[in-house]
């Protein structure tokens, strides 16, 4: 290693780190190195990591996602629906020839005018952060043919950081400028001022045959999710019980069809060229198939015709109804039009005379019922749903453009409709000029986008989507907490079902899925997050790839016959899950296509895999796809070398430049199975080049070399070398140090608390108005920090602080996690942290001309200001700075009484108010940080009201080191009764080493080590993943700083005086304070509000509730025969109430009458709980009767 | 109910724009925006009685 000779510029006391962190990261970016250092390759390949995080960034996913949507997605969306035509008038026509997205703007109501904004401008006045939708028209009006350009037809949130937003292309200072955060990844959007994060969403991919075990009737089945634009079908192939393959499918309204029947009625009626299909001249399968064949003959079908007749008697009624046919059709055509366009509708058709051409789609089928056949001869060896290879990833983009297409075509139904109506109007003055009518729709495509971003909900009519939870409240806890936010991955799997599978770690999620980074609990497994260098694929046009394939010597399934297709030297190839056809010499086509893509004449994220045990070839172009980045290796060799790092260094290389030269690639999960992967270039294998290596798609590896014993295993050459291994983890799990050391669940632990910890949210922290916001007053960065931490900034907004921790047991108050604090480190503002509230409200203007207004303190005759009013200005809020107490008022509003109806003012009526003020009601008081006054989207008036409280840490609050330790405040002890050492370093916490044992965090003991260690010589250490600051170079510094190697200390105990009779374990380690505060839990009540209905103690703290006796405790107090304390519990202090009840009819009357009776004798007066009294009035009100016997105790 | 009158008129209450930092003055019923820049967001400017801090 380089000794880091460019460290970066020294600064002075008080300098602000803003100065120079906010315009250049390059300092830090490699490690303080410069182009002169030394580079050595193995141990610096990983500054690729830093150059592919500057070139996508952190959520670059997201950003890509809906870049693609902004600005290729929308415009073919409206390609495919880009006409509106009368029914009244057949010459008329409205055309969108273009649209764009422009950037974000809002509107002045009060000027009429449009001014572009910044997202925090939005943030603070509640405002959506939208861009206006363009479009150009062309349209009839009268006779001519006119055009009009860059018509408004609604709005569009805007992602931020994405090409559209106005922070894109701007260098850190700019972004400062506008009020924005540097450090901020973007990726979420603002609407109504609130940051909303569209989640990722975990899907079985589309289009491509799985083949599963039904766990119901142990039948094999093959089933295609069929995805085009227009429509979603799913079609499934099963083996059943008694040997037979039928076809399932929506439109049939019998469950099973005869795959027979379903070739038949496709045009292939001779039973040798169906079983030519599937077969090939292989026997075994021929046997499996004959049931299936039997099976047209025993229902007499041998004709196309008498196949599709027989299909139309089973179809159902809804799916043979289409509404756009006029003329009706023959039964038969029916079934003919729905096989074409229903079943496996994603295989494109060929007409042919008018007629469909089955060709493509009965090839497919039958290489669907292969699929099946070689499942049951192979004792049903299937598909792995988990595999991630069969999982996309559903991002922003592709969730917007599913929403904005059915929004566009809405939009154009109404317009239509619109159009209608005005040309059927007999008096017309003027021409029809549709361009107004265009602008009025707008609403049809605003409000949804707006309206599904903000709830969450998700409703595509076309498809019957409608799904709750796609989009979050983007948490800004801390930063951390955002971050991973973005790049968790929801899976669409339910919660409930006691199934392992989808929950487990998956083999292939390396490097692609963080294995650490999951909930406990039932979001456990299915909840992930993204590794560091994961990218997700955006659709790529196909048709070049098709034609290349064809260019390569595919054969087209056209010209195929059975047999051909079927061809054990051959391999079928597949693109998109599309049948092409056959390659005889798959292995070199697959080499030609990577050369390709290497040189860039393919897309770079196109993927291509042989499936050996199928004997297929598989071409991917679609969106979704998890990648990752590879450097190549090529006879032995890493086409990375030193001279590329160093010209990365220099920057005159970025990390798409190695793309393009084909020294990088991306690779996604399938392909990742074909390749030979090095973790290290010490492991690169190559052993020249054999027979097997000319075929780089293959592994080639039989079953029995599989078995072989691991010494014996001869490694096949290797192909690619990780950039670097760190980046297996995300981004939150990165932030720990030496996580390889520590026992696998505590890393997961860490990963929640994580997000839990206080710290900096971002450079613009102070200028946010939050509901809630926490900040970490002085935060440091840590001393053992990893590359992972460098690269998302944690180290310039970070959260938490190095303490010095002494590992001993002290007071016994530690028990149990609990943590020593050292009061004077309170003192210097160890744990000290601020939170932030949010008082808003709207002063608004109703529309019967009335209004809120803001009233001034309330004086008594004196003349003096009541306490609640004691903060209030004269403008009716609080003053900024001043001390607000629990219940005093903070924003003075009051509302007129009669806000709806009649025209107020008017009739010289004088309109009276009502106080509706806000006031501050936490426990403990705070300060009026700020004021701010705007107006929202709505023209009304906005005041926000930002209370600030400033909190040292307290007796229960809670902290944690980064090794999924946590730990509360046990007792916080002077600073004189604290164990010092030799060199009179005190602790800041001392920590139980009963803490070690169990959990196995052995990553906290080094982490210990190399922080005292950096702290001796002045540098920061590094605990990155798989490498970091090794422990003997971290002994040799103690050694040589007259230190002990193992970090143990001589220690003075505080209280004696003595020395302690063993050396303590000390040493400074980075801790989080976390979210969860004494001060927000602590809640007692003696008495209290009540509930209205039941006149029982309320419950929750926010209520001042009571706390309960549950049923548990109930049984205690029974089991102990308590029965004074129980009368007590549940009647004396809970809702007691006196009753008189008339001793003759049981029931309730009156202080002495019972108008039931009508008597005034025999009325006796008891007590019982409210809610008994409110039974029985429940139960006379269904007609039934209860009646109470009293007796004498 | 009719308490808390408006503001007596004495001096008026200064705002500073969000953007410019320049001084407003804000009347009730009056559109938010900055006479010297046009910004639309205001921030109360600190108040003029005493505070007292507790440094703990």
């Amino acid at each position: 290693m380089a000794s880091a000779s460019a460290q970066p510029p020294a600064k002075g006391k008080g300098s602000s780190s803003l100065e120079f962190d906010t315009v250049a990261r390059e300092d830090l970016f490699y490690g303080g190195k410069k182009a002169s250092d030394p580079i050595n390759t193995v141990e610096d390949k990983w500054k690729l990591v830093p150059a592919f995080l500057k070139l996508r960034g952190l959520v670059k996913q997201h950003i890509d996602s809906f870049n693609y949507f902004i600005e290729t997605d929308i415009k073919k969306i409206v390609q495919a629906n880009n006409e509106v035509r009368s029914d009244i008038d057949p010459s008329f026509f409205v055309k969108f020839l273009n649209i764009w997205v422009e950037p974000p703007v809002v509107t002045d109501h009060q000027t009429n005018t449009t001014h572009t904004t910044t997202p925090q401008e939005c943030r603070l006045r509640d405002v959506t952060y939208a861009g206006e939708i363009f479009v150009d028209l062309r349209y009839t009006r009268g006779r001519e043919t006119v055009t009009a350009q860059r018509v408004s037809i609604g709005r569009m949130p805007i992602m931020l950081r994405s090409s559209k937003c106005v922070l894109s292309g701007k260098g850190p200072a700019e972004i400062v400028k506008l009020g924005e955060c540097p450090l901020d990844p973007g990726g979420y959007f603002v609407l109504r001022g609130v940051e909303k994060v569209i989640l990722i969403q975990e899907q079985l991919s589309k289009n491509r045959i799985i083949v599963e075990l039904d766990p119901k009737n142990q039948s094999v089945t093959a089933s295609v999710t069929s995805a085009t634009t227009e429509r979603r079908t799913k079609t499934s192939l099963a083996f059943t019980k008694n040997g037979r393959l039928v076809v399932k499918h929506n439109i049939f309204a019998t469950a099973d069809i005869p795959l027979a029947v379903i070739m038949k009625a496709m045009g292939f009626v001779s039973d040798k060229e169906i079983a030519a299909m599937v077969c090939g001249d292989d026997e075994s399968y021929l046997e499996l198939m004959l049931p299936t064949l039997e099976e047209a003959h025993l229902l007499d079908i041998h004709t196309q015709q008498r196949a599709l007749e027989w299909l139309s008697e089973r179809i159902k009624l809804r799916a043979a109804y289409q509404p756009g046919t006029r003329r009706a059709k023959q039964p038969v055509d029916d079934a003919r039009d729905l096989l074409a366009t229903n079943v496996l509708s994603h295989i494109p058709l060929e007409a042919e005379n008018g007629m469909p051409n089955f060709k493509r789609k009965g090839m497919y089928l039958a290489q669907m019922a292969k699929r099946v056949l070689s499942a049951v001869k192979d004792g049903g060896n299937v598909d792995d749903r988990d595999f991630l290879g069969n999982k996309r990833l559903e991002l922003a983009g592709q969730l917007l453009s599913l929403l904005f297409e059915d929004c566009f075509k809405s939009f154009i139904t109404h317009l239509q409709i619109e159009l209608d109506k005005q040309m059927q109007k007999a008096s017309r003055a003027a021409t029809l000029d549709a361009f107004h009518y265009v602008k009025q729709q707008s609403r049809y495509i605003t409000e949804p986008l707006f309206r599904s971003i903000s709830s969450g909900n998700w409703k595509i009519r076309r498809f019957r989507v409608d799904r709750a939870g796609i989009t979050q409240v983007l948490s800004r806890l801390s930063f951390i907490s955002g971050l991973g936010m973005l790049t968790r991955i929801n899976s669409q799997f339910e919660k409930t079902r006691k199934v392992s599978g989808p929950r487990a770690l998956q083999t292939s999620q390396w490097g692609m899925v963080c294995p650490s980074d999951t909930p406990e609990g039932e979001g456990c497994g299915l909840i992930k997050n993204l590794a560091l260098m994961t990218h997700i694929t955006t659709d790529i046009e196909d048709e070049p790839v098709r034609n290349l394939c064809y260019a390569l010597g595919v054969e087209d399934v056209n010209v195929l016959s059975g047999q051909e297709l079927n061809d054990p030297e051959a391999h079928t190839v597949y693109l998109n899950g599309e049948l092409l056809g056959t390659h005889s010499n798959a292995a070199d086509f697959v080499a030609a296509m990577r050369k390709l893509r290497r040189s860039g004449r393919v897309g770079m994220f196109v993927s291509i895999y042989i499936h050996d045990s199928q004997r297929t070839v598989n071409i991917s172009s679609d969106g979704g796809r998890v990648c990752r980045p590879l450097i190549v290796v090529d006879r032995g060799r890493p086409r990375v070398t030193d001279d590329d790092v160093r010209q990365l260094v220099e920057g005159i290389k970025g990390f798409d430049d190695f793309v393009t030269e084909g020294k990088i690639e991306f690779l996604d999960v399938n392909e990742e199975g074909d390749a030979n992967i090095a973790m290290w270039e010490n492991e690169v294998v190559y052993k020249g080049m054999m027979a097997k290596d000319r075929m780089p798609g293959s592994k080639r590896r039989s079953r029995s070399g599989a078995q072989a014993s691991a010494t014996t295993q001869v490694l096949p050459n290797s192909t690619h070398l990780e950039i670097a291994p760190f980046t297996i983890l995300g981004a939150v799990a990165g932030l720990i140090p030496y996580p390889h050391h520590n026992q696998s669940p505590r890393n997961t632990y860490q990963s929640a608390m994580g997000k839990q910890a206080m710290g900096v949210i971002g450079f613009n922290q102070f200028q946010r108005i939050d509901t809630l916001l926490y900040f970490l007053c002085y935060t440091h960065q840590p001393m053992v920090k990893s590359k992972t931490i460098e690269l998302i900034g944690y180290d310039k907004i970070p959260a938490g602080q190095n303490a010095t921790v002494c590992v001993m047991s002290y007071s016994g108050y530690d028990i149990e996690d609990a943590l020593v604090i050292n009061k004077s480190s309170l003192d210097r503002g160890f744990g000290r942290c601020q939170v932030n509230r949010k008082f808003a409200t709207m002063v608004k203007t109703y529309p019967n001309g009335t209004y809120d207004r803001l009233g001034d303190a309330l004086r008594d005759k004196d003349g003096k200001v009541s306490f609640r009013y004691g903060v209030i200005g004269e403008d009716g809020i609080a003053e900024v700075g001043e001390r607000v107490n629990k219940d005093q008022i903070v924003i003075n509003k009051q509302s007129p009484e009669e806000s709806l109806g009649e025209e107020a003012g008017a009739s010289g009526t004088v309109v009276k108010y009502k106080p509706s003020p806000l006031s501050y009601k936490y426990p403990g008081d705070g300060v009026i940080d700020k004021v701010l006054l705007a107006y929202n989207e709505e023209d009304q008036l906005l005041v926000k009201v930002n209370v600030r409280q400033t909190r040292r840490p307290e007796l229960g609050d809670k902290f944690s080191s980064r090794h999924g330790q946590k730990g509360v405040c046990g007792i916080i002890v002077n600073q004189e009764d604290m164990p010092f050492s030799d060199r009179g370093i005190c602790p800041d916490i001392i920590m139980n080493p009963h803490g070690f044992p169990s959990r196995m965090t052995v990553g906290k003991m080094i982490e210990l080590l190399a922080g005292k260690a950096g702290v001796l010589v002045g540098k920061l250490q590094y605990g990155t993943a798989f490498g970091g600051s090794k422990v003997e170079d971290m002994s040799r510094i103690l050694i040589e700083h007259g230190y002990n190697y193992s970090g143990k200390d001589y220690v003075t105990s505080g209280i004696t005086g003595e020395p302690l009779e063993a050396y303590i374990f000390s040493g400074p380690v980075y801790y989080q304070k976390l979210k969860h505060m004494v001060m927000d839990k602590m809640h007692a009540r003696a008495r209290g509000p009540r509930a209205t209905l039941t006149r029982q103690p309320t419950e929750g703290r926010s209520r001042d509730g009571g706390l309960r006796v549950g049923e548990m405790e109930r049984d205690c107090l029974i089991g102990h025969g308590a029965s004074s304390l129980l009368m007590e519990r549940l009647l004396l202090s809970s809702d007691i109430f006196d009753i008189y009840v008339c001793q003759a009819c049981g029931l309730i009357g009156y202080h002495g009458y019972c108008p039931y009776c009508k008597r005034r004798k025999e009325v006796s007066k008891i007590q019982i709980p409210y809610a008994c009294k409110l039974l029985f009035q429940e139960l006379f009100s269904m007609n039934c009767v209860p009646r109470l016997r009293l007796a004498d105790v | 109910m009719d308490h808390g009158t408006r503001r007596p008129q004495n001096e008026p209450i200064l705002y500073v724009c969000g953007e410019c930092g320049a001084d407003n003055e804000l009347k009730p019923k009056e559109p938010i925006r900055c006479t010297n820049c046009g910004y639309r967001i205001m921030y109360k400017k600190r108040t003029k009685r005493m505070v007292q801090f507790e440094a703990r």
